[in-house]
């Protein structure tokens, strides 16, 4: 995603500190629950078409059927949820890496900013799934392809905001630490990465967002035995609904996971450990 | 008077001086933007030509370049392969963008200024909105089949959530008071929508806007490559695949690149300089707080 596109940040909503009105407990609840069994009655009783709708009982049965040990292969389910983890975290692992490394050559040097900064700007509109087909020629279906789907997705990101974050950090500080006969080193782990830290966190968390959009596209694209977005693509390919359907709540409640629960606490951790607050 | 003909060319000068050094440093900063493209140009093309790098995996530039000008067809434009490409996927990406808009945004404004019907649907939004758009493929490609109507279907659920979050968002940031301020001076509903909730919403709305037609954009290229039968960028990328046909596959991302740049830039870059500045005077995102 670009960097204009993205000062819209998709901020958690908080639902623990919301006045919990029972209006609002039982609207909630029957928001969700409601449309669930009428689904379900429709179907069962041939309102909506069950092969198209199945009702969503049969939905659950079949992720349950499938994470078990008698699925098709034994414990399916857990096994497109793991690659899809894997590869996850292995691009995103390595955008942090790498992109805080570029990002701080930017922020840093001049001169690397003349070089790099026209080269990353044209690369960045460019869609990440459109790398996908050059990537499967280049390395073919593969985990490495998906990896770097992932990988382009969260690192300019990364790039932009590490680098933006040490532009915003005081000058002052650095002579400081400068005056006082702190070597290059030092300076790098002793000041530049706290300063970025909050930065770096707030990278993560939006470059975790499109890297998970980006990994079920290429795996719907470029996977060849597991995975999630695999999983309900080729699904789609022998019109198992009730394996759709199941994938796609799943890939639901994981996105809400990854992008509420897991990043949410990191951020809560670094920022006490820190001291400092993030900027919203 | 000598006075007179010294001072004269001087004026000339000083008025020429001005224009000609913006020129100049236009043209110098556009220089060194371009440089390092050109020389990274160079060293891909260098490389490939001196067989570092295998030509049919990664085509030098030049024949990316008289790749793209064959497909253009320059000499007969009715019959341009890639204007056609081009022509669907933006006719797909806008329509899908126009029906997300027209919903999102009415309704966005229901949910920031109804706060009960906000708490209550809240949860059902955070597990909708990091839901990858492309998720639904399969759904629609059993449902509809392959073709425009699934693209469509995808498209518009990835613009829908960006603009309906930050439509929400940009009605909650306005101020209860001027609220009550404007109503209290007794203007009626349509003129509280028009003077308050329009302008204060704006910057937000239009940045969902932006991000709407973004993801758009960008969820069209994995829609057309999953679900499109004959025509689109995506497709035409897909499609070059099973021929090994890579200089069309980069002339597809350079085209996708460049038009959505072109429509971030041009389209919401004008539309953000005229409606901001014109409600906001400084023609500053949040300048209204």
């Amino acid at each position: 995603m670009s960097v204009e596109t993205s000062d819209v940040r998709l901020e958690r909503y908080d639902l623990s500190t919301a006045p919990f009105g029972a209006m609002v407990g039982i609207g909630r609840a029957a928001l969700i629950v409601v449309p669930l069994i009428l689904w379900e009655l429709c179907s069962r009783f041939g309102l909506i078409n069950g092969f198209l709708f199945p009702p969503p009982s049969m939905i659950l049965y079949k992720l349950w059927v499938q994470s078990g040990p008698i699925g098709n292969p034994p414990y399916a389910i857990w096994w497109h949820v793991a690659y899809s983890m894997l590869r996850l975290l292995s691009g995103i692992t390595l955008a942090v890496g790498i992109g805080t490394l570029i990002g701080v050559a930017l922020g840093m040097s001049r001169r690397a900013r003349l070089v790099f900064q026209p080269i990353i700007s044209i690369l960045m509109p460019v869609p990440t799934l459109a790398w996908t087909p050059v990537l499967l020629l280049l390395i073919g279906i593969d985990n490495r392809t998906t990896i770097l789907v992932v990988f382009l997705a969260a690192v300019f990101e990364m790039i932009y905001i590490v680098a933006s974050g040490i532009e915003m950090m005081n000058v002052k500080m650095l002579w400081v630490a400068q005056s006082m006969g702190a070597t290059r080193w030092q300076i790098f782990w002793r000041v530049i990465i706290p300063g970025i830290f909050p930065y770096l966190i707030t990278g993560t968390r939006l470059g975790t967002g499109y890297a998970w959009r980006a990994l079920i596209a290429a795996e719907m694209l470029a996977a060849s035995s597991y995975g999630l977005g695999f999983m309900i693509y080729d699904a789609s390919e022998y019109m198992n609904m009730d394996v759709i359907y199941g994938g796609v709540m799943l890939i639901a409640v994981l996105g809400y996971v990854l992008e509420n629960v897991l990043i949410g606490k990191i951020e809560a951790a670094t920022t006490e450990k820190w001291g400092v607050l993030n900027e919203r | 008077m000598p006075n007179a003909t010294l001072s004269e060319p001087a004026a000339a000068f000083a008025n020429e001086q001005r224009p000609r050094s913006m020129v100049y440093r236009a043209t110098a900063s556009v220089v060194v933007f371009a440089l390092p493209i050109i020389a990274f140009l160079l060293i891909w093309e260098v490389a490939v030509r001196l067989g570092w790098v295998d030509a049919t995996i990664l085509p030098p530039p030049s024949t990316i370049v008289r790749r793209g000008w064959v497909l253009l067809n320059p000499s007969d434009l009715g019959q341009s392969i890639l204007l056609a490409h081009i022509g669907v996927s933006l006719w797909r990406a806008l329509i899908s963008f126009a029906l997300a808009a027209v919903l999102a945004i009415p309704l966005g404004f229901f949910l920031g200024l109804n706060k009960t019907a906000y708490l209550i649907v809240s949860p059902l939004l955070s597990l909708l909105l990091p839901l990858p758009a492309v998720a639904w493929t399969p759904i629609f490609l059993v449902s509809f089949g392959q073709g425009d109507l699934t693209i469509v279907a995808v498209c518009f659920l990835g613009a829908f959530f960006p603009i309906l979050y930050s439509t929400i968002q940009g009605v909650r940031g306005i101020g209860r008071h001027s609220l009550w301020v404007v109503r209290s001076m007794g203007a009626g509903w349509f003129d509280i929508f028009r003077r308050v909730l329009l302008p204060g919403a704006l910057p937000t709305l239009i940045s969902g806007l932006k991000l709407g037609m973004a993801h758009s954009w960008r969820t069209l290229v994995a829609a057309e490559m999953l679900a499109a039968l004959s025509h689109g960028l995506g497709f035409m990328i897909f499609a070059a695949r099973s021929y090994m046909d890579v200089s069309t596959m980069f002339v597809g991302i350079v085209c996708l690149a460049v038009i959505g740049l072109l429509i971030e830039r041009a389209v919401f870059g004008s539309l953000e300089a005229v409606t901001i500045r014109r409600w906001h005077g400084t023609g500053k995102l949040g300048s209204n707080r």
